[in-house]
């Protein structure tokens, strides 16, 4: 089955514009409502965990083309060979025992708006499961630059997993005086300061394994370091001089992954050793389907991560694209969408129970970046529902205003960060999928 | 009804919003729900420090007010003082897993 493109789909939602969306709320009906999630990352695992959690009876059915999911978050330690793939690897077996969550392996490729309904090929066939609420997460999709792209030659390891496993290869095989090349995506893209981080801890990792004279050269596409400037401007600059050669404004023009070779705005790299170019992002492709703004993303409505013309579809995590304060974007992180995902989950539920959303919320996101193989940095930012502003400060509208954000302080950058980063992703881990 | 609906601040804030009836949900739970991500789901951990079963309003506004020492500090300041207060009578009444890990 075709997926519906965006012009069918907006043809669509044309047709039926007249009608007001009510989903079926409890009492309507002698079964359980239904919710559908797709994409078992940390918003869609979060999500399908509460509303089962809060909703009562409610059954709650989770896709996902992949029978667990690889979490991003540690991964750039897998990269480097300090921790395992298996300790990453997040099954879905707890959202089933403890939380009565249905998981369906397939992948979704079409949305039936009008009809509520959500298509899934799977390997028994195509698979039509009706739903009340329909939450999708699918999280990024990549939009690379022109040219000769193979992410099986020059992975990404933006997606975690057989990508992960092929760069931790590939650096492990460099030797002494060799180039290992990164990109960072323009924003808005997952995980502001993943990039840093990985160029931080592959430095450490060349230093460590005595590779003398062997680079890293970080080509950022945007004006400067987009996230823990402080942290990682001393990293690059004093923990990692030398090893770590920084070029912002480095707009990605060409790539060719046969050669792992880049041309860029400010700089052309040929034949590096490793070319670990991270493309830049939109929303996953099931979402694309959905109206989109000019960066690819879906806008949604920050109480219940609606979309505007179909109040029982939600998008949530990377994909989405929340209403925030001019340069104080809500970012894509895991901890977000597991933020998110429980704003959505309880405006469900309120939905289910004819109620309607709450607007005293916050959302927040907290994160843990390695250094060195025994030092961590931290970033920690929170948004609170209410008026957001534009450039000059006048109000624009309501959305998630950032009202916290900071970094750890030199002095911060310890052992003991690198420790509690342990901690966290445990916390984050167990929240999400036990 | 939730007994701890009946704190000045609870009162307060729903005065505040005019709030829809909350059968669906418990005041607080949503907004501590948020506090999951770093010390488990309810509070009862597995992460840092088990924050289901004690009232950490003081503790919140104190790591709110003072110079920043550590990742809590911040994250306190996310919060309004009723948000806080919200949190916190949320969170003492939810049981830990009294494994003695505080």
């Amino acid at each position: 089955m075709n997926t519906l493109n965006r012009r069918q789909f907006l043809k669509l939602a044309g047709a039926i514009s007249a009608l007001t969306v009510t989903p079926r709320a409890i009492g309507q009906s002698t079964t359980a409502p239904r919710v559908v999630v797709v994409g078992g990352g940390f918003g869609g695992a979060t999500l399908a965990k509460y509303v089962r959690m809060w909703g009562g009876n409610v059954q709650v059915t989770l896709v996902d083309t992949n029978a667990s999911h690889i979490s991003c978050i540690l991964s750039n330690l897998v990269v480097t060979g300090a921790i395992s793939m298996t300790r990453i690897t997040l099954g879905f077996d707890s959202l089933k025992t403890n939380h009565g969550v249905n998981v369906l392996q397939g992948r979704a490729v079409a949305i039936d708006a009008a009809g509520n309904r959500l298509t899934v090929s799977t390997s028994a066939g195509n698979k039509v499961l009706p739903y009340d609420h329909l939450v999708l997460s699918p999280g990024i999709d990549f939009v690379p630059a022109a040219g000769n792209w193979n992410p099986n030659l020059t992975p990404h390891a933006w997606q975690a997993g057989a990508q992960t496993t092929l760069l931790k290869n590939q650096l492990a095989a460099m030797r002494s005086n060799e180039t290992f090349v990164m990109t960072v995506p323009k924003a808005p893209y997952r995980c502001p300061p993943g990039p840093y981080e990985r160029a931080c801890v592959v430095a450490d990792y060349l230093k460590r394994k005595g590779r003398t004279g062997a680079k890293v050269i970080v080509l950022d596409a945007n004006a400067g370091i987009t996230a823990e400037p402080e942290a990682f401007g001393h990293a690059f600059n004093v923990t990692h001089a030398g090893v770590i050669e920084y070029y912002p404004n480095a707009t990605v023009q060409s790539v060719d992954s046969s050669t792992r070779s880049i041309v860029t705005s400010v700089k052309t790299v040929n034949k590096a050793k490793v070319l670990n170019y991270i493309p830049n992002q939109r929303a996953g492709a099931i979402a694309r389907v959905l109206p989109l703004n000019s960066t690819g993303f879906v806008p949604v409505d920050p109480l219940t991560y609606s979309i505007a013309a179909y109040p029982n579809i939600h998008v949530i995590g990377d994909a989405c694209a929340v209403p925030a304060s001019d340069g104080k974007p809500v970012p894509k992180s895991g901890h977000i969408a597991n933020s998110e995902a429980k704003i959505c989950a309880d405006a469900i539920v309120r939905a289910l129970a004819g109620e309607e959303p709450d607007q005293n919320i916050a959302t927040s996101s907290a994160c843990y970046s390695p250094i060195t193989d025994k030092t961590a940095s931290w970033l920690s930012t929170n948004f609170i529902y209410g008026d957001i502003y534009d450039a000059n400060g006048n109000v624009k509208g309501k959305g998630m205003h950032r009202v916290d954000i900071g970094e750890a302080a030199p002095n911060m950058i310890d052992g003991d960060s690198y420790e509690d980063m342990f901690d966290w992703a445990e916390s984050m881990f167990a929240d999400s999928y036990v | 009804m939730h007994p701890l609906t009946y704190s000045h601040a609870a009162l307060a804030m729903a005065a505040l919003l005019a709030a829809a009836p909350t059968s669906a949900a418990e005041p607080g739970r949503l907004l501590a729900s948020q506090c999951a991500h770093c010390h488990g789901t309810n509070g009862a951990g597995p992460g840092f420090e088990e924050i289901a079963g004690k009232d950490l309003f003081n503790d919140l506004i104190e790591m709110k007010y003072r110079p920043v020492e550590g990742i809590m500090e911040r994250q306190a300041r996310g919060y309004t003082d009723a948000q806080l207060r919200l949190i916190a009578d949320y969170l003492s009444t939810v049981p830990g897993n009294a494994d003695g890990d505080d």
